[in-house]
């Protein structure tokens, strides 16, 4: 075969083989807000309802979906958890109805509440990347100027703070406290956690949701969850409220 | 606006300027604010969260029974503003606590101020600082 | 003079100072530096109705690409006569929760809620023997308007299309959606409401219904019904100054509507976050409620 033929078919064999390879360098451009950054606004919601569950494959229980896993690093799909971590997730899983700080209407940490399945809506202004959820009336105000890091205080959804890599919107989150976990089946963090998340366009109507986890004191390594967010395209749609704690007060009341 | 506030109860300013903080509920349905007390013990810890942080303090009576009381503090967000930080407070340090006790006569409590060993004075449940003109500030 | 008095005059300069200070800030001197690593600060002033930051009047309004005065920043309720205790004139106030203001109604001129009879009758028993269902001692948002008064301020945002308010304490937000759209429908209840804005001139109105009954007005039981229908003006004068009135209708419980009205006062340390409030978890009030006031703890004192 004559080079320029080889080559023709190299490069055929290739497209063929590595269809992604030509996605990303197809990566979707989305549209620019007023101050020029990557316009990522609109009402968003997973349609993936099994991973807030478990983020690992799980078949299905009575009112729980089954799911593949959200994990895409490590290859397997498993939380690279230490040993003795490992047990005291299995622990978890054993007690979850009590011990999932969620079931007591406290807030859910980060990143568990993108994956709730409630939507939520991101504003952005110069200086902020606002999200606004429905659970609880939860808003996280990120910060885009490089502001540093509250230092002193721990949080339930952590301190997140912004910054755009192209046109993706970086959300590096330290401060968390210990209290929550990632999923209904026991998999949880220390207040080492370390989350960095990452916000991608990639439709009209689809973002695609990263989350980089770390814990030395929990994982041997950090580990990666992705998931597609998709726009609520409803005419005039809006958040609405759950408030999980009036639902408490009132069932508490009525069972007495 | 004129605003006109006269003495509420027999408590002294220092009483009614921890009140406006308190606003996100009815303080004085809760605790007796007519009769301050002060317990002087060992700081346990401090539980920094909302809405109220809680200074756990161990207290020893004269017959020796220790009793570990929960003094209620401003929200933890505010006491970070006022300067407070996680070792502000060592533990087993000796301090004394002076609020307001439960009506429940639990052993809980609103704390009004800290004063440490050393004579530093911590104000868990009002601000340390006063403009010029107002009355003096509890002594530091 | 008697010594009553004199402790009269004492604790009003003091509460009157406090409350100037909080609400009406400080000394134009410089705040302290915070400490390395302090995090967001406030330049070591507390902030609790406000930052302590003496309000100055600010400069002339600025204006977003959109056309809209640009109100985005911190802001604290300045001087509403205590509202956030009780929202009408309380002339004798409520001992031994506090003292006299004139709360934040200018109409009715005396101040006071003009409340059907069996709805100041249920105010007052709520006052007496409920206090233990207040809102807030429950973690839930404040409601429309008394929202606009709560402690540690709020924080405006604009981005297009909307008008967006987040509180720091019970990390309370309103979503006020400015692109014409109508109200949600009535059998939907909520804490907030459903608010839609739109500018008339440099004023931003919004107009409120959708609201559950479930929030008061201040902390003693002042209340409404969910057919309460507000509309706010917001009215920048200058980059600290926001002109706020409220005017509430309410046909299941008032006589007639009301209007509240105070101003907005910027927080201008640069430093200055909202951080978060978590709230449920800590939350340990409710459980010493007494049963006099509702609650289920016993009296053992007094």
């Amino acid at each position: 075969m004559s080079g320029s033929i080889l080559a023709a078919a190299v490069a055929l064999a290739l497209l063929c083989a590595a269809p992604e390879i030509v996605q990303a360098q197809a990566a979707y451009k989305a549209p620019r807000t007023a101050d020029g950054t990557p316009d990522l606004q609109g009402i968003w919601q997973v349609r993936n309802t099994s991973a807030a569950f478990d983020l690992e494959d799980h078949a299905g229980a009575l009112g729980i979906p089954p799911g593949r896993s959200v994990i895409v690093d490590p290859a397997d799909g498993k939380i690279p958890y230490r040993p003795e971590a490992l047990a005291k997730r299995q622990e978890n899983f054993k007690n979850r109805q009590a011990a999932d700080t969620l079931n007591k209407c406290y807030m859910p940490g980060v990143p568990r509440i993108t994956y709730l399945d409630f939507p939520f809506q991101i504003f952005q202004t110069p200086k902020y990347t606002l999200i606004t959820y429905e659970y609880i009336h939860i808003y996280r105000a990120i910060f885009t100027n490089g502001s540093p890091h509250i230092d002193g205080l721990d949080f339930w959804l952590g301190d997140p703070r912004g910054h755009w890599d192209g046109d993706t919107l970086v959300v590096d989150v330290t401060d968390f406290n210990d209290q929550t976990w990632f999923d209904a089946a026991g998999d949880f963090h220390s207040d080492k956690l370390h989350v960095v998340e990452r916000y991608t366009r990639t439709g009209p109507d689809t973002l695609r949701y990263e989350a980089t986890i770390e814990d030395p004191a929990v994982f041997t390594r950090g580990w990666r969850i992705s998931l597609p967010l998709y726009r609520h395209t409803e005419p005039n749609f809006r958040i609405l409220e759950y408030e999980c704690q009036a639902y408490a007060d009132e069932a508490a009341k009525s069972s007495r | 606006m004129q605003f006109k506030f006269a003495v509420l109860s027999a408590g002294a300013g220092l009483l009614l300027a921890a009140l406006p903080v308190l606003a996100h509920h009815s303080f004085a349905a809760e605790f007796d604010v007519s009769k301050p007390i002060t317990l002087k013990g060992k700081f346990v810890r401090m539980d920094w969260v909302n809405p109220h942080s809680h200074i756990l303090l161990e207290v020893t009576d004269a017959d020796g029974k220790v009793t570990t009381w929960s003094f209620e503090a401003l929200p933890p967000n505010v006491l970070f503003r006022q300067g407070w930080r996680k070792d502000s407070l060592k533990a087993g340090e000796e301090i004394e606590v002076e609020g307001f006790q439960a009506k429940d006569g639990s052993a809980n409590a609103w704390s009004r101020s800290v004063k440490t060993a050393d004579g530093r004075r911590l104000f868990a449940g009002k601000p340390d600082a006063l403009p010029p003109g107002a009355p003096p500030a509890p002594e530091k | 003079m008697s010594s009553r008095l004199l402790k009269s005059m004492f604790a009003a300069a003091g509460l009157a100072a406090m409350l100037w200070f909080t609400l009406a800030p400080l000394s134009a001197q410089p705040p302290p530096a915070p400490a390395q690593g302090a995090g967001p600060g406030n330049g070591g002033v507390p902030a609790i109705f406000g930052s302590g930051v003496r309000h100055v009047p600010g400069g002339p309004v600025q204006h977003l690409s959109d056309g809209h005065p640009d109100m985005q920043g911190f802001w604290n309720a300045g001087n509403n006569g205590g509202a956030v205790f009780e929202v009408q004139n309380h002339p004798t106030g409520r001992a031994p929760f506090f003292g006299p203001g004139k709360g934040a109604i200018v109409d009715p001129a005396d101040g006071f809620i003009p409340y059907q009879l069996w709805a100041a009758a249920k105010a007052k028993d709520t006052f007496e023997n409920h206090l233990a269902e207040e809102p807030e001692l429950h973690c839930y948002e404040s409601g429309v308007p008394k929202q606009l008064y709560v402690q540690f301020g709020f924080q405006i945002f604009q981005p297009a299309n909307y008008v967006v308010l987040t509180w720091e304490f019970m990390h309370a937000v309103r979503i006020i959606p400015t692109d014409g759209r109508p109200h949600i429908p009535a059998d939907i209840k909520l804490f907030q409401g459903d608010s839609v804005g739109h500018w008339e001139g440099d004023t931003l109105v919004v107009d409120t219904t959708n609201l559950n009954d479930r929030t008061w007005y201040d902390t003693v039981g002042n209340f409404h019904s969910d057919v309460e229908h507000v509309v706010e003006r917001f009215t920048e004068v200058d980059t600290n100054t926001i002109n706020y009135e409220a005017t509430v209708e309410d046909s299941k419980v008032l006589t007639k509507p009301f209007k509240i009205a105070f101003e907005l006062d910027k927080n201008t340390d640069p430093k200055y976050e909202q951080m978060e409030f978590a709230c449920v978890e800590g939350n340990e009030d409710v459980t010493h409620y007494t049963k006099d006031k509702g609650g289920k703890a016993d009296v053992k004192l007094k």
